[in-house]
């Protein structure tokens, strides 16, 4: 037996010569139904990806823009009343700054004194 | 035969239509592609997998993907490359080989073997069905990506620079599975004939 596959005379290519004379009769049209099928389930599928995502994307946009009011206005006294008021000589005491007028223990020291 | 007034499919306006999501359009790019997607899925199809699942899924892929064909290739070239690599996938999941033994062959198939291993005369032509069923069970013993290079090499009889255009694999790694393969059969037509026919 030849030792080189790529010989004509080895039995591998005689076999392959051999295969490719059996023609393939098959039909290769496709099945009836199959283009309908695969090309509503193809569109389907990328509709529900796109609408999952604008579904996901606006309901967090109006999540999103109600907890930036909700802050806003939980924080608007302290906004208003921040260092940007504040006298430039002002941020040189920190605890000045960022002590809030209602903190219970100030207010006691404050008594106290 | 094919009818000669039907006139030719307008590839590139049913991909515009398609992309702008009508059906008819991705039906008929369908039915367009089928006999493409079938032969390869046919000649490359796993064990245990049906035909018709396999082209579904390479249609599924080419219709995901679709937006991503930026026109480098021609359009069944990169659906070709879709359909080669779906195929490999499935024959690379199907991890176990099963072996090639004298005993699992027919009758037939055997008188084949024996008769190419023994004497140098061509496959008498009515043998040739058997020598097919021979060709892809020894087929079948390779890794699934030194299988593809053969099957194409040798019984397609494409040039590696086709080869490279089917699978988008570059030549030196084609020509490297090539020897790989062919190593691999020699070896399994020795070990064939050590261990004759029982």
């Amino acid at each position: 037996m030849n030792q080189n596959l790529n010989e004509p005379r080895h039995p591998w290519m005689r076999l392959t010569a051999s295969a490719r004379t059996v023609r393939d009769e098959r039909d290769v049209t496709a099945p009836y139904g199959f283009a309908t099928r695969v090309a509503a389930l193809a569109l389907a599928q990328e509709r529900k990806v796109t609408s999952l995502f604008e579904r996901f994307a606006l309901r967090a946009v109006g999540i999103a823009c109600l907890l930036a009011l909700g802050s806003v206005a939980l924080n608007y006294g302290a906004l208003m009343s921040g260092p940007a008021g504040a006298p430039a000589g002002a941020m040189a005491n920190v605890d000045d700054v960022l002590l809030p007028n209602t903190d219970a223990v100030a207010v006691v020291l404050d008594i106290a004194d | 035969m094919p009818d000669e007034a039907a006139p030719a499919f307008d590839l590139a306006g049913c991909l515009d239509r398609v992309r702008q999501r009508d059906q008819a359009a991705a039906r008929d790019l369908v039915d367009h592609l089928y006999p493409l997607v079938i032969r390869i899925v046919r000649s490359h199809l796993p064990r245990r997998v049906a035909e018709e699942d396999l082209a579904q899924e390479v249609f599924m892929k080419m219709f995901t993907r679709l937006a991503q064909y930026q026109g480098a290739v021609p359009f069944p070239h990169w659906v070709s490359r879709i359909a080669v690599t779906t195929c490999i996938d499935h024959l690379r999941a199907q991890k176990r080989r099963p072996e090639f033994r004298w005993a699992d062959l027919s009758e037939n198939e055997a008188d084949v073997l024996d008769a190419v291993m023994t004497n140098e005369n061509d496959v008498q032509a009515n043998d040739a069905m058997a020598a097919h069923e021979l060709v892809h069970k020894l087929l079948g013993q390779l890794k699934p990506d030194d299988q593809l290079v053969v099957r194409l090499l040798d019984l397609e009889q494409k040039t590696i620079a086709e080869i490279a255009a089917i699978t988008g694999w570059n030549q030196s790694l084609i020509k490297v599975r090539a020897f790989r393969a062919r190593r691999k059969l020699r070896k399994l037509f020795q070990e064939l004939q050590r261990k004759e026919r029982s």
